[in-house]
C-alpha cells in the first residue's frame, strides 16, 4: 500500500516534470500544447477508490495550474477525467481481465489501450482548452488545439508505455 | 431513512466530483482576469435582460404613482408660469420705451391708485412712498414718456403733480436741435400741452419730438415728451408757442417708474444758494 502510494508520488513528480519543463514550451500553431498529465489519471488500476481517483486528479490538475499560470483549468478537467476513468475502464476491461488490473497493453490488449488514452486524453483536452478559450467564438482553433493536443499526448503517451513497460518485461 | 444514507455513500464520488470542481472553477473566475470578465459579462447580461423584463412589468404597475406625480407637477408649473407671465407683464408694461434713456438709474415701478384728468391741478397718487425711497421732486416717467415730478410723499404713498397741472414746469428741447424751452398746461386736453420759450427762428416743424434737455435736476435729457402738432407764437412774439401732443396718455395710465438717483443734493444746494443772493433776478 505504502509502496504504491510512493510510486504514486514518484510518478506524479516525473509527469509534472516533464509536462512543466518540456511540454509546456510546445505550442504548436502558437496555441496547442500536448498534456501529458493525463497519464496520471490512465495508470490507476481497476478498482481504486473513486473519491480517491478524484482527489488524485484534483491535485494532479492543481499542481500543473500552480506552475503554468491557468489557474482553475487543469484542476477542473482532471477532476473529470478522474471521474470517468472508473466507468471507462470497466467498459474497456476484457471480459477474463481480473478485479484490479492495472491498465496497459498486456492486460488490455493494443487497440482497447489505445482507445482508453485516446478518450481519456479527448475529454481531458476538451475541457480544458474549452475552459482555456471559454468562448466558442474561435471554434475553430479551440477544435484543432483539442484535436492536435488530444493525438500528440495519446502518442506521447503510447510510446512512453512501451518504452516503460518494455524495459520491465 | 436507511435507504438514503446509503444512497449518499455509494454516490460520494459524485459530491466529492462535484466539491472540486467547484474549487476548480472558483479557481478558474478568481485568476483569472479573462475567464472572469467573460463570465461577469455573460451574467451581467442574462441578469439584464432578467431586470428590464421586471422592471417593464412594474413600470406599468407604478404608472399610476407617477401619473399623480406628473400631474401636481404639471399643475405647479402651470402656475409659475402664470405668476411669470403676470410679473412679466408687470415688469415690461412700464420701461419699454424709455428704458434706453434711463440705463444706469434707479427705477422704482409704482401703480397708480388714484388720478384726476380733467381739472385744472390734476395729480396723481401712487403706492410706493418713502419705504421705497421715493423723495419730493422725482421725476416719473411712463413707458411712452414723461408723466410728471414727485411732489408730496407719505411713507407708502406719493403724489405726483403730473404734465396736466397748471403749476408743472417742465424744461424741454426739440429733438435734433439744441433749442430749449417750457413746458407748461393751460388746462386744455388731457392729450395736449404748451411748449414756451423756444425761440423764433429755431427751425420748427410738425411731428418734431419734444424730449426733456436734462436741464432740471428732475429728469435726465432724452425722455420723449410728445410731438409738436402745432406752431403759434406766443404773446409777446418772441417766441414759439407750440402745441404739444402728450405721448403718454394720462387717461389709461396705470404703471409709473420713478427715477430715484437722478437728483444731485450739491447742484441743489448750490443752486439754492445762488438764490438767496438774489443775483440772478
Amino acid at each position: 500500500m505504502k509502496a504504491t502510494f510512493f510510486i504514486r508520488i514518484l510518478r506524479l513528480l516525473v509527469i509534472l516534470f516533464l509536462q512543466i519543463l518540456v511540454l509546456n514550451q510546445v505550442h504548436l500553431l502558437g496555441y496547442a500544447t500536448p498534456l501529458i498529465i493525463g497519464y496520471m489519471m490512465v495508470c490507476f488500476r481497476r478498482g481504486t477508490s473513486r473519491v480517491a481517483l478524484l482527489i488524485w486528479g484534483f491535485i494532479t490538475g492543481f499542481l500543473f495550474d500552480t506552475f503554468s499560470d491557468t489557474a482553475g483549468m487543469a484542476s477542473a478537467s482532471c477532476t473529470l477525467i478522474a471521474m470517468i476513468q472508473a466507468p471507462l475502464l470497466n467498459s474497456l476491461a476484457p471480459r477474463d481481465a481480473s478485479e484490479d488490473f492495472t491498465p496497459c497493453f498486456r492486460a488490455m490488449g493494443f487497440w482497447k489501450y489505445f482507445l482508453f488514452v485516446f478518450i481519456m486524453m479527448l475529454v481531458l483536452h476538451s475541457a480544458f482548452y474549452l475552459l482555456d478559450a471559454f468562448t466558442l467564438a474561435n471554434w475553430q482553433l479551440t477544435l484543432m488545439a483539442i484535436g492536435i493536443g488530444t493525438l500528440l499526448s495519446t502518442v506521447l503517451v503510447i510510446f512512453i508505455e512501451l518504452l516503460v513497460r518494455s524495459r520491465k518485461m | 431513512m436507511r435507504a438514503l444514507i446509503d444512497l449518499l455513500i455509494q454516490g460520494k464520488h459524485w459530491f466529492v466530483f462535484l466539491l472540486l470542481e467547484a474549487v476548480s472553477l472558483l479557481f478558474l473566475f478568481s485568476y483569472n482576469g479573462y475567464q472572469r470578465s467573460v463570465y461577469f459579462t455573460t451574467a451581467n447580461g442574462v441578469v439584464g435582460n432578467v431586470y428590464s423584463a421586471i422592471s417593464s412589468v412594474t413600470s406599468y404597475m407604478d404608472l399610476q404613482t407617477a401619473n399623480r406625480r406628473l400631474e401636481s407637477e404639471n399643475q405647479r408649473l402651470y402656475r409659475e408660469v402664470e405668476s411669470m407671465k403676470k410679473k412679466m407683464a408687470e415688469a415690461s408694461l412700464d420701461t419699454a420705451a424709455v428704458c434706453d434713456e434711463l440705463v444706469g438709474y434707479n427705477i422704482v415701478s409704482a401703480q397708480i391708485v388714484k388720478a384726476t384728468v380733467h381739472k385744472a391741478n390734476n395729480l396723481i397718487t401712487i403706492n410706493k412712498g418713502e419705504a421705497d425711497g421715493i423723495r419730493p421732486e422725482m421725476g416719473v416717467v411712463c413707458s411712452r414718456g414723461v408723466v410728471g415730478v414727485i411732489y408730496m410723499t407719505s411713507r407708502h404713498y406719493s403724489i405726483v403733480i403730473p404734465l396736466l397741472n397748471t403749476n408743472s414746469k417742465v424744461s424741454c428741447r426739440l429733438r435734433n436741435s439744441e433749442y430749449f424751452g417750457t413746458l407748461t398746461w393751460h388746462r386744455a386736453t388731457p392729450y395736449s400741452t404748451y411748449a414756451t420759450g423756444i425761440p423764433r427762428h429755431a427751425k420748427v416743424k410738425k411731428r418734431d419730438i419734444v424730449e426733456t434737455n436734462g436741464f432740471s435736476d428732475i429728469f435726465p435729457p432724452g425722455i420723449p415728451i410728445g410731438l409738436v402738432a402745432g406752431i403759434g407764437d406766443s404773446e409777446d412774439g418772441l417766441s414759439y408757442l407750440l402745441t404739444v401732443k402728450l405721448f403718454t396718455d394720462f387717461s389709461t395710465l396705470r404703471e409709473v417708474s420713478i427715477i430715484t438717483n437722478y437728483s444731485q443734493p450739491e447742484r441743489k444746494e448750490l443752486e439754492e444758494k445762488a438764490d438767496s443772493l438774489n443775483v440772478g433776478e
